[in-house]
Parts: structure tokens; C-alpha cells; sequence
């Protein structure tokens, strides 16, 4: 058999890897093959090009070649490896040359993306709460809403017989809970009184309806007897520091109830609308037994039955309102008032079920157990996560498109040798999928860090779930989805290149190609601008409710909460405190004009008129004594203050100009007189009244948050021994707090100290306002900043392109400064493009906001102005950096070389 | 000479058995081996064949040497155990395909 000569072996190598032969596996083989046939042909006689000619054709030629390298291949399954090897290998080649780019892209797409997780979130948190109960999709609220000659009440309280009334008549109601909050209450093993919040009696179905587990007692006994409570593990350690059991141990309450415990519960979950400290049993509670379907104090919980239908439950209440509550109209308001007239005057008393997963975000309402969130934060932050998101999204897809003037004679040079628009793409997507997957990990990084402050500033207490499987899925699933996202628009944009344009140059290419590049800085500065906006609106209306006039002076006071601990000592602790030269005045009461203290109303009515329903007044009812109106700062408008030298003012009230109006007072108010049932029906059959004289007029003053109006007050000389306030001198603060406890701890020892100062306790009223307007500014700043990033690598961009255009320039004469105004014209046109379309938008979505509020600052023009303003700075800034450098360097340097 | 469309299932089997009974073989070698076993009837394709074997390397069926050979490298192919076990499951079954099928088309076959 002839052999083949190295000359024509070479050759056969030679000529297949011109076919296209190139998969090394394969190549030897087919080479030995082709070599062994060629061989065989041979000894036939043919010479060699003959042999190989006809080899050739059995193999059919090159495209069966190919065709038999791509099927090997194929049959490997190792095709998909190979690319996307060869793929990561290009783009981490591409990121490492163009470092300066890659770092401004993760940078920017890792602080979004951080930014984004964050809220994200904390959006989840906001959206778990109460769903630690089981049964949580079936269990409702009862809210009330009652209107009454022009009182408008939305409680989320109902009358302590309705509970039990709807369990008892309606089968689909599978169990009831009611829960009365006390407040705030001394507890004393002993000695020692400990003051502890959020206590509250319930019924002893609380544990049936709510997932509240008990450590220790038994959840059906625990709360069905009178004087036992459950308290909360925390609190239990607090009182029982030395691991002893609680279960059996008796408590003091307020120094005078005694109470045994029966269990102790796990902690109530952060996520959940309440936090009790203890729960006394609803059978302690004496009103919980009444019949009066018009006093609203309890908080009534349903667990309703596997598909039972609230809606249909909700029908089912006007009829039983009608039963209930017409016998108590007619006592109140005479014989000829039923439901239905009450209801034809234009009153209402309606009652909803709220679903206990609505709570949190959506109700508020008046005697809430802990302020809820609101959903509107739920959008507005959810909103500024996606802004964020877009901004870094955008950067990308305006840097890669930038770049692709550098890029496009090597994807032209690609597509010569045969690259397919499919494997360009697949190029471009791999290379903006491996930058998402690197942002992500810097991202994770960044929140982890980010996460304290941010709890810090929102109050919260959230982590990153670090070992769930199914947040690991989701950061997976999002990179490359960002990846994706962001990479398309250049991947298409790029393999759509045509290569005999690209590699002649004559692609325009750069900064004027970019229409929608163009279109997406605007896009991206617009939102910047809205963002900047929201923030000083923000800032504004908080500083506004800060400084509005409020009616009274909250600054420079002290407030002593529980001050009954002092019993009767209370009058002297107080006219001892006050020999101390620094503090001005004191008052005993527990009603101030800040939310969460002391509160009660009744309906009153002009004196020597009928009760009916168009002159009854609701009032809030304050118990204070003579020095309270000197206390707080507030000012008599007319008439008098409640003096002691008048022992009839115990029969004398003191009104707000809110309550005047309501009563028709409209002039010469004092010695006009009021009335009110007095309780019991008198000899002639109508109701006993008392009635009061108005001896002054008050100036109105806020007593809740500015989102609510003022409503009718009035005060009374009465004992309210809640609260003790002072107010003392500017200057001396820790010695007035010092002297006052001292004083305290000498005239009642073992009760605790505690207090507050009133523009503190006013300014938590705006705790959550003030905590939007922190997060918006941060997350505004951060938007910004990453805006910032992509203009500045963007002006880099230009000035790089423009380098020659630039140099001759300067050769020609122009100055630096009208070389920056030409590098900088062009971004600036684009901002005041943003500026024009933002305003309308953020104009809308600030009073949107501001909507939710009574008394709203006036959002001047100013305002934009100089958000507009800021962001124009701030670009400018951005870009000047960049084309003081282009400008100023030597034109010799971008000319030199062609 | 059959037609391809015929020797497309049993391609693998051929593969395997050619090389169980001999041993160490080379492509060309094979493609030889198999036309001599079927008079010249059966041709194996270089553009069936060796996608065929890269599979079967693939999957463990096969192992491979290479020898230098002075420009030219010839790899070798000879059958695994696994690949041993696998063939005499494969003739089975194509025993059994040949009774269905000329019990099917009705012919008897020699």
C-alpha cells in the first residue's frame, strides 16, 4: 500500500482546516481517515489529487465536512459549554478593558440594586404583618362609623354587648374575641411598682381566635376567671427576673387590684398591629357585661367559619342594629325616635368588617391600639424602588450603546468571519448578565451593610434572609433578569450593525446617534428632579407643622405620666415641686393637647332647649384644674379662667371657639349655660340633666395630629390625676428633672419615675412623617447619585469621541471655555427638558400627598425652582469635571497620530 | 447496497459489535470492517459515523487511545464494559425486532 509524503499530508490538514474543519477532536480523526481512503484510492492507480478529489466527494465536500463537525459536536452535547465558555471569556476580557466603564456600570447598578433590595424588603415586611395567625384570611375586625348631628366617629371599637349578640345569632361566626384597652397600668409583686404599656382586658376566646401561644397555663382556663391575667414572656422576665414561675403569683395593679396569674404567652410577633403586655381577664372588667349597644370600647375581633362570607355577615347587621338599639334611641331622644328616623335626620351608625390582614395598612381609624402604617407608603416606596431600578438600568443600556462606537468594528469584524446576529447577541447579553451578576453580589454586600441604618431610620427591625432558598432563587432570577433587561436594547442594538458600514467608518456614531439615549438621560434626570421635589415638600410641610401656630406653647414643659401613683399626696407633691424658682407653673391632669393622652366626650346641648338632634353637641369632656390654661400656654379669649376664687366654678365650663360655633354662640358667650343628661330618668319621666355655665372662651388649639380638624372641647374643673405638667424656665432642664424626681422619688418611693416633654411628645405625633421625609432624602440622594454616575461617564464618552474635533478646535483658536459650553450644551438642553417635563408630575404627585392633611403648607414655586435648580447644578458639576479636562488638555496630544 | 434510512437505528449496534468482536479499531478501519462483513452492502458514512462514535465515547460506551503515527494521529476505539453488557441487550433485541418484522411484512427469512 503507498503512503502519503508529509507534503501531502500537510497538505489534506492544510486544506480541511480551510474547509472549516477546526474541532480538534475530529480533525485528527478525519485526517487519519481521509489519508487511510486516499491511501486506498491510490493503489487503484489514481494519482494523488484524483484520490483526495474523490475522497472528498464521499465526505461531500466542505458543507458535508461541516456538516459532520457540527453533528460530532452536537452529538457531544458540549456545544452549549463551548459557547458560553468562549462567551464569558470575551466578556471578562471586554469588562477588564474597559475597566473605567465596568466600575461606573457595577457601581451604579450595585447601589440601585441595593437601594431596590432594601425597600423591597421592607415592603415585605410591611405586607407580613398579622399573618402569624393561622387562621388570619378569617378573621375580621368589627369597625364602627357613627355620624351624629355633625360629629363624625370612625372607631374601631363596638358596643361590648354587639360581640357577644353576633356570636350567639349567627352560625357562621365560628368564635368571638373582645379586647378593652387600658392603657398604661403600675404592676408591683410587693414592693416595687413597674409601669407597663399596652395592657388590656380580653376575653378568654383571645387565644381561640388569635395565634398567641401559651409557655406555660392552660389557653382555655387562662382568662375565664376575674382577677387572673397572662402575661407576656418579656414581661414575665421583667417581673420575675430570677427564673421563678409566674403561674400561681399574685400582682398588684394600680396599688389597689389584686390579680393571679394563670399563664404566660410568647412575645406577640413584631409584625402584628398589637403588642399587649399583659391581658386581663374580660370578666374583671364590669362594663364588659353591660347591655348599652351606644358605647363603643371594645375592640371586637370575628373568626368566622371556613367560606363564610363577610359581605353577607356585614348585611346581616342593620337588622340587628334595629333590634338592639332602637329601645336606647327612644330613652335618649324620646318615644317618637326610632332607627329609622335617627337614620332620616342624616345620622349613621354603620358597622364594617375589616379584614385583620387590612389593619395594618390600611385602617386608620380613631382608638387604634399602636399607629398603623399606611399603604400609600407601601406605593410611594415601592415607586421610588422602581425609579431607582430604571435609573441604574438606564446607565447601563446608555453606556453599552455609547461604547458601541468602539465596539463596532469589532462586531463588524465578527460578522465578516461569519458570526451570526445570534451569537452577537448572545455575546452582548452574556457580557450585561455577567455585570448584573456582579452588581448583585456588591449589591447583597452594600444592603448588608445599608440594613442598620435604614432600620434605624425606618423603625424596623429587618433582615436580609440570608438562608432562605427562596430569596437566594429570587437575587439569582432577578440578575439575570436585570441582565437581560438592561442588556437587549444594546445587544440588538450593536448585532444589528451593518459590517460593510462599520469597517468603511462610515457609522455616525457617538453622542448624536442617540435619540433615545438622549431620551432616557431626560428620562432619567425627570425622575431625579420629581425625587428632589417630593423630598423639600416633605421637609416643608413638616417644618410648617412644626412651627404652625398651634394654640398653645408645647415647648418648655414637663409631663409626669401616672401621677395618680402619688395618691393623695399628688396636690402637695405639686406645690412642692414649685417652690423651685425655675419652674413656673404646674397642673394635675391627664388630658393634653397631644395624641395618646387622656380623651372622653358626651353630647351637650344649649340649656333651656330641647335635646333633639340637630342642637346635640359632642364634646371632649377635659377634667383639669386652675393652673392648666396657664400651663400649656394657652389663651383665654374671653371671660375668665377657672379661678379659686370662685367655688361655683365646679358647675362652670371653659370652651374652644370650635365649640361656640357648634352651640350657636356666636356672641357675648359667657354666662350662657349647657346641659347634659345627668343619668336617670327624673319624676316627670323625661331623663334628668345637668347643665354647666360657660364662664370663658378658649382659642383653638390642635389636640391631634394636623391631618385631623379641631373639634368642639370644652373644660371642666374636675380630677384628672393621670398626669402632672409643669412648666419651667429656659436653661436649667436637667436641674428641673432632677429636682422633680428627687421630690418624687422622697414623696412616693417605690413608684416608677417616668416622663415626657410636650413638644417631644408632640413632635411623635409626626414620628412617621418624619421618618418618610429621612428615607425619601436618602433614597432621593441615591437616585441621583446614580443618575450622576451615567452623565458623568456619558460626558467622558463624548469628550473621547469629540478628542480630535477638539484639538483642532483648540488649534484654531477657541478658548476652554467655549469648548466646555459645547461639551456641556448639549446634557443641558436634555435637563431643562427633564426640568419642563417633571413639573407637572411631581406637581400632581405632591398634593396627592399633601391631600391626606387638614392644615397643608403652600408648596411654592420656589420650591421647584430650586429642585430644578439643584439637579442642573449637580450635572453640571458632573459634566464640567469632564470637559475642563478634554478642554484644557493639549490639542498635540489628540492630533499627533492619525 | 441498503439504503441509510434502513441503517439508521441500528447504527450504534453495528458500532458496538464490530468492536466487541475485534478488538481495537480505527474510524476507517471500522467503515472497512463493516463493508467486508456485508459484502460490500453496507457502506457507514464518515458523516454518520463519527458523530455516532463521539456519542457513544460520550456516553462511556467506548474508550479511545491515540497513537502518533509520524503528521498523522490515529485514535483507536475499543468497547467498555459497559458498552460489552450493552451490546448483547442491543443483538437481542434486533433478534426480536427481525421476528416481529417478518412476521409483520409476512417473509421468511433464511
Amino acid at each position: 500500500m503507498p503512503q502519503l509524503t508529509t507534503e501531502h499530508i500537510n497538505y489534506i490538514i492544510k486544506d480541511l482546516h480551510y474547509r472549516g474543519l477546526v474541532y480538534e477532536p475530529l480533525q485528527n480523526e478525519l485526517v487519519d481517515h481521509i489519508c487511510s481512503s486516499v491511501e486506498s484510492e491510490m493503489e487503484q492507480g489514481k494519482k494523488f489529487i484524483e484520490a483526495y478529489q474523490e475522497v472528498l466527494k464521499s465526505f461531500g465536500h466542505t458543507k458535508g465536512l461541516r456538516e459532520t463537525q457540527r453533528q460530532t459536536i452536537h452529538s457531544k452535547n458540549s456545544i452549549f459549554k463551548a459557547m458560553l465558555k468562549n462567551y464569558l471569556t470575551i466578556a471578562l476580557r471586554n469588562l477588564r478593558k474597559q475597566s473605567f466603564y465596568s466600575v461606573i456600570n457595577i457601581t451604579g447598578l450595585a447601589v440601585g440594586i441595593a437601594s431596590c433590595l432594601v425597600i423591597v424588603l421592607y415592603i415585605f415586611n410591611e405586607l407580613s404583618y398579622d399573618k402569624y395567625n393561622t387562621e388570619a384570611d378569617r378573621i375580621y375586625r368589627i369597625d364602627s362609623e357613627i355620624l351624629f348631628n355633625g360629629n363624625h366617629l370612625q372607631m374601631v371599637t363596638a358596643s361590648a354587648p354587639m360581640g357577644p349578640a353576633i356570636k350567639e345569632e349567627y352560625p357562621e361566626v365560628e368564635q368571638m374575641t373582645r379586647i378593652r384597652e387600658e392603657g398604661t397600668m403600675l404592676v408591683k409583686r410587693s414592693i416595687d411598682n413597674i409601669r407597663e404599656t399596652n395592657v388590656v382586658y380580653a376575653d378568654s376566646t383571645v387565644f381561640n381566635v388569635f395565634t398567641i401561644p401559651l409557655i406555660s397555663g392552660n389557653p382555655r382556663t387562662a382568662l375565664v376567671e376575674p382577677n387572673t391575667l397572662v402575661l407576656s414572656e418579656s414581661t414575665a422576665a421583667k417581673l420575675f427576673p430570677n427564673n421563678e414561675d409566674p403561674i400561681g403569683q399574685s400582682l398588684i395593679l394600680d396599688n389597689k387590684h389584686n390579680y393571679k396569674i394563670t399563664g404566660v404567652y410568647k412575645d406577640i410577633p413584631r409584625e402584628s398591629h398589637f403588642h399587649f403586655s399583659m391581658m386581663l381577664s374580660m370578666e374583671s372588667y364590669e362594663d364588659s357585661k353591660n347591655d348599652e349597644w351606644l358605647s363603643h370600647n371594645f375592640v371586637t375581633f370575628l373568626l368566622l367559619r371556613d367560606g363564610a362570607s363577610a359581605q353577607e355577615l356585614e348585611a346581616k347587621f342593620p337588622k340587628l342594629i334595629d333590634i338592639h338599639v332602637t329601645p336606647m334611641l327612644k330613652q335618649m331622644l324620646g318615644p317618637e325616635v326610632d332607627m329609622g328616623a335617627f337614620l332620616q335626620a342624616g345620622n349613621k351608625l354603620d358597622y364594617t368588617l375589616r379584614p385583620l390582614l387590612d389593619i395594618h395598612l390600611h385602617s386608620d381609624l380613631s382608638a387604634e391600639f399602636e399607629p398603623n402604617s399606611d399603604i400609600t407608603y407601601v406605593y410611594l416606596f415601592g415607586a421610588v424602588a422602581l425609579f431607582i431600578l430604571l435609573i441604574a438600568c438606564i446607565n447601563f443600556m446608555n453606556l453599552s450603546t455609547a461604547r458601541s462606537a468602539n465596539r463596532a468594528k469589532e462586531v463588524g469584524m465578527r460578522k465578516v468571519m461569519g458570526s451570526l446576529r445570534l451569537h452577537l447577541v448572545n455575546q452582548f447579553l452574556m457580557e450585561s448578565i455577567l455585570l448584573s451578576l456582579l452588581s448583585f453580589m456588591i449589591a447583597l454586600f452594600l444592603a448588608f451593610l445599608a440594613m442598620p441604618f435604614f432600620n434605624d431610620l425606618a423603625g424596623r427591625q429587618i433582615s436580609i434572609p440570608w438562608t432562605s432558598p427562596l430569596f437566594i432563587l429570587i437575587v439569582l432570577a432577578l440578575s439575570v433578569l436585570i441582565g437581560i433587561f438592561a442588556g437587549t436594547y444594546p445587544a440588538f442594538f450593536l448585532s444589528a450593525f451593518r459590517p460593510i458600514n462599520v469597517l468603511k467608518g462610515n457609522m455616525a456614531l457617538g453622542m448624536k446617534s442617540g435619540l433615545i439615549r438622549s431620551g432616557l438621560v431626560v428620562f432619567q434626570f425627570a425622575i431625579s428632579i420629581i425625587l428632589i421635589i417630593g423630598t423639600f415638600t416633605v421637609q416643608q410641610q413638616l417644618s410648617y407643622i412644626q412651627q404652625k401656630k398651634i394654640g398653645f406653647n408645647k415647648d418648655q414643659v414637663i409631663v409626669i405620666q401616672d401621677a395618680y401613683a402619688m395618691g393623695d399626696q399628688l396636690q402637695s407633691f405639686k406645690d412642692e415641686v414649685l417652690k423651685n424658682a425655675a419652674i413656673t407653673n404646674g397642673s394635675i391632669s391627664g388630658f393634653l393637647p397631644v395624641a395618646g393622652t387622656s380623651r372622653n366626650d358626651n353630647v351637650y346641648w344649649p340649656e333651656g332647649t330641647d335635646p333633639s338632634q340637630n342642637n346635640m353637641v359632642s364634646l371632649q369632656v377635659w377634667s383639669v384644674d386652675q393652673d392648666y390654661v396657664s400651663t400649656l400656654g394657652m389663651e383665654i379669649m374671653e371671660g375668665r379662667n377657672f379661678s379659686l376664687d370662685f367655688p361655683s366654678d365646679s358647675g362652670a365650663v371653659i370652651v374652644n371657639e370650635a365649640a361656640l360655633k357648634m352651640f350657636n354662640f356666636t356672641e357675648d358667650p359667657v354666662g350662657k349655660k349647657i346641659a347634659t343628661f345627668g343619668g336617670g330618668m327624673g319624676a316627670d319621666g323625661k331623663p334628668n340633666t345637668v347643665s354647666f355655665e360657660v364662664i370663658g372662651s378658649l382659642k383653638d388649639f390642635h389636640f391631634e395630629s394636623l391631618k385631623q380638624s379641631i373639634t368642639p372641647v370644652a373644660l371642666f374643673l374636675r380630677r384628672s390625676t393621670s398626669r402632672i405638667s409643669f412648666r419651667f424656665e429656659a436653661g436649667n432642664t436637667q436641674d428641673v428633672i432632677a429636682t422633680i424626681e428627687n421630690t418624687w422619688n422622697r414623696m412616693a418611693p417605690g413608684q416608677p419615675f417616668q416622663y415626657t416633654f410636650l413638644d417631644q411628645a408632640f413632635g411623635n405625633m409626626y414620628d412617621s412623617e418624619q421618618r418618610l421625609g429621612k428615607i425619601f432624602a436618602v433614597f432621593a440622594g441615591l437616585a441621583i447619585l446614580i443618575a450622576s454616575l451615567g452623565l458623568f461617564a456619558l460626558t467622558s464618552f463624548t469628550a473621547e469621541q469629540r478628542n480630535k474635533e477638539i484639538g483642532i478646535r483648540k488649534v484654531l483658536g477657541a478658548s476652554v471655555s467655549s469648548i466646555v459650553m459645547l461639551l456641556s450644551k448639549e446634557f443641558g438642553k436634555l435637563i431643562i427638558v427633564a426640568f419642563i417635563l417633571s413639573v407637572p408630575i411631581a406637581w400632581y404627585a405632591v398634593n396627592w400627598w399633601l391631600e391626606s392633611y387638614m392644615y397643608k403648607v403652600e408648596v411654592g414655586v420656589l420650591v421647584y425652582l430650586l429642585a430644578g435648580l439643584a439637579s442642573f447644578l449637580i450635572a453640571w458639576v458632573t459634566m464640567g469635571y469632564q470637559s475642563m479636562k478634554a478642554a484644557t488638555s493639549n490639542p498635540i496630544d489628540a492630533l499627533r497620530s492619525e | 447496497m441498503h439504503s441509510p434510512e434502513l441503517l439508521k437505528g441500528t447504527l450504534q449496534t453495528i458500532l458496538l459489535k464490530v468492536l466487541k468482536d475485534n478488538g481495537k479499531m480505527y474510524g476507517y478501519e471500522i467503515t472497512q470492517r463493516v463493508k467486508e462483513l456485508s459484502l460490500g452492502r453496507i457502506l457507514l458514512t464518515e458523516g454518520a459515523l463519527y458523530p455516532a462514535l463521539h456519542k457513544l465515547e460520550a456516553d462511556g460506551l467506548l474508550q479511545t487511545e491515540t497513537v502518533l503515527m509520524g503528521k498523522r494521529v490515529r485514535k483507536y476505539y475499543t468497547i467498555t464494559v459497559t458498552g460489552k453488557s450493552l451490546v448483547k441487550e442491543r443483538v437481542l433485541e434486533f433478534r426480536e425486532f427481525i421476528k416481529t418484522m417478518s412476521a409483520v411484512l409476512q417473509v421468511q427469512i433464511a
